[in-house]
């Protein structure tokens, strides 16, 4: 025992020094900008920070904007796995290539991909013109609705692989059971299959909020002036107004809420193991 | 583990004799650090400026980028300069001297026989170059019209369509009181109310606020906007290229820009070396010829065709018809002015 004990430290060490030093202590760095300002503690930057109208609105559009693409995700997301459940073994593999293959695209292709669709003499523009849906090209970039589109391209993938995870995750007799008792296969779905895959549905949706509540590059390429989250704010703070105080303020208020959300999923999932792993553990 | 055996002895002591040897030619062997802005502009800098240069003087550049104030704080602050020298705009030059990031310029050993013109010689920083911040606009959008003033820039029933501004108070509060017919030369102190009176009539018009060089070019070209404000040289060489694009001088901001030495900069005599050489006539000419951002450097103008040489901002006629951007001004109260905008802007 000793010696695995040992063993394990020196196996563990050089992550763990790499970690304390690129990322525990300049977290600590920022944690502690927020309190004080080099000389002495101080409530100044947190008390400038809630009361700028600015940084209150631009939270609260980061939250409402992850809620909502999150739920964007699930709704498209849940739908197409539970189709993916429903192929082949060997169909499953293709569709789910074919769903990781733009996941392996960079973000950043991605994203200017949909200033090339979505531009005033884009292809979408051009298309609604020529049928006559419209006379003058519609202003669709540099909106929040392009913002959410591009949002929702990038973490589809993630939410479909975990539902689809949580749904291959339930024992498929369950359903044959219910429907040899009589149940239709809308009453199969809403009563047994649905139930035991929405909490692995869940854990998709935690985890592609807390990746929404750190989107930069979306809404600086596809946003206008009102669709600007919090990590644009944290870059301006950082980089134009040389606020460093008030963006470690927004910086830790984000640290915050992610916490809270891994609060929230490890509370959700320590019940039961295949809810934690996704159904891995199997 | 713990003998030293005969090989790593001979091993360390190797390196110790090799580092006595090497040591006094270590000073001729000298790299300094050159901060610009990158991009296209960083490779025309190496050829004209930065290779020459190592080649007359066995001193090696390496240049880096992007320009940026807070990297200047944090080196400074930190007593880790990289950079022996900036780039910098107008207002950081009067932000840095004040916070004392950069180092008083020794002329003579840039300039000893003072042959740059005052203007180009700040305290604290060389004029690198100057620039213009004018209207660029798209020639087939308005029926043969081309707007001449930032008054036809608001004017979105003549010139329709949607246009684009940087996002960042500067040049706009001087564009928007311009606009609202502030006279140029009266400016200065800026009635920051009115601009932004006058700015609220032009937002709902803008979908996008640019941030870099490239974007308004692209923003431009793509049809996004029929009109944008854009640095003088990025659209000449696609108006060159057949582009349905053009800009006026009327009304332009003209801005200058700097080189200047961080505080506790490692190598500050190169610096200076490296400083005197991008005063250089023949250089200078050269580099102007491939980007339209021409410097204070005395015998430059001379050297090239007339024609060219009135395209640029600095040239009479154009100066004439612009505003000197009073970075001074900007450097008091961009704190106030830059929380204000972000408001105005982001809400």
């Amino acid at each position: 025992m000793k010696i695995r004990w040992s063993r394990t430290i020196l196996l563990l060490t050089p992550a763990t020094l790499l970690a304390a030093m690129l990322f525990v202590y300049p977290v600590f760095g920022v944690l502690s900008l927020t309190v004080h300002d080099g000389t002495s503690f101080t409530g100044e930057p947190i008390r400038q920070v809630f009361n700028s109208q600015l940084s209150i609105i631009v939270l609260q559009r980061t939250f409402v904007t992850a809620a909502t693409v999150t739920l964007i995700c699930l709704l498209m997301g849940y739908p197409m796995a539970y189709f993916m459940a429903g192929l082949s073994p060997r169909k499953r593999v293709l569709a789910t290539y074919l769903i990781l293959l733009p996941f392996w695209i960079s973000v950043l292709i991605r994203t200017y991909t949909w200033i090339i669709l979505l531009g005033r003499e884009g292809i979408l523009n051009k298309a609604l013109v020529a049928i006559g849906l419209t006379a003058e090209p519609i202003q669709l970039l540099y909106t929040p609705f392009a913002v959410h589109i591009g949002m929702v391209q990038i973490l589809l993938p993630i939410v479909i692989l975990t539902c689809l995870t949580s749904i291959l995750d339930v024992e498929r007799d369950l359903v044959k059971a219910a429907r040899i008792l009589g149940a239709t296969p809308a009453q199969a779905f809403w009563k047994v299959l649905f139930p035991l895959s929405v909490s692995g549905a869940a854990t998709g949706g935690i985890i592609c909020f807390i990746l929404c509540l750190g989107f930069f590059v979306t809404p600086t390429l596809l946003g206008g002036r009102t669709s600007l989250l919090i990590a644009n704010l944290i870059d301006l703070q950082v980089h134009k107004t040389l606020k460093w105080d008030l963006a470690a303020v927004m910086a830790s208020a984000m640290l915050a809420a992610t916490f809270t959300c891994l609060l929230a999923y490890w509370m959700l999932t320590r019940k039961r193991a295949e809810f934690a792993t996704g159904g891995l553990a199997r | 583990m713990t003998k030293i055996t005969r090989r790593t002895f001979g091993i360390a002591a190797g390196a110790l004799a090799g580092s006595l040897a090497f040591s006094p030619s270590f000073a001729e062997d000298v790299t300094i650090v050159v901060n610009g802005s990158g991009g296209a502009l960083a490779q025309t800098i190496t050829k004209i400026f930065e290779e020459p240069f190592t080649k007359a003087t066995g001193i090696k550049v390496r240049p880096t980028a992007p320009v940026s104030l807070p990297k200047l704080k944090a080196m400074v602050e930190s007593g880790n300069v990289e950079w022996d020298v900036t780039e910098l705009n107008g207002d950081d030059v009067v932000t840095a001297t004040k916070a004392g990031w950069l180092v008083p310029i020794d002329y003579k050993a840039i300039d000893p026989d003072n042959k740059l013109p005052a203007i180009a010689k700040q305290p604290t920083a060389l004029v690198r170059a100057s620039y213009s911040t004018v209207i660029a606009f798209r020639t087939d959008k308005f029926g043969g019209k081309t707007p001449q003033s930032w008054a036809d820039f608001w004017d979105v029933k003549s010139f329709p369509g949607p246009r684009s501004l940087e996002n960042s108070p500067k040049g706009n509060l001087e564009f928007a009181l311009l606009a609202d017919g502030v006279a140029p030369d009266k400016l200065y102190p800026l009635d920051v109310d009115r601009a932004f009176k006058k700015l609220d009539q032009i937002k709902k018009h803008i979908p996008v606020w640019w941030t870099n060089g490239a974007q308004h070019v692209q923003l431009l070209i793509d049809g996004e906007v029929s009109m944008t404000s854009s640095w003088n040289g990025r659209i000449t060489p696609l108006k060159n290229e057949g582009k349905p694009v053009d800009i006026t001088f009327k009304g332009g901001a003209l801005m200058l820009s700097y080189l200047g030495i961080p505080k506790g900069a490692k190598h500050q005599k190169e610096a200076l070396q490296f400083m005197k050489f991008r005063m250089d006539p023949v250089a200078s000419a050269e580099f102007v010829k491939q980007v339209p951002y021409p410097g204070f450097v005395p015998g430059m103008m001379e050297l090239l065709d007339p024609a060219f040489a009135a395209t640029l901002p600095t040239s009479p006629a154009n100066a004439a018809v612009q505003f000197d951007f009073n970075s001074a001004w900007w450097a008091d109260n961009l704190d106030a002015v830059q929380a204000r905008w972000n408001e105005w802007l982001l809400i």
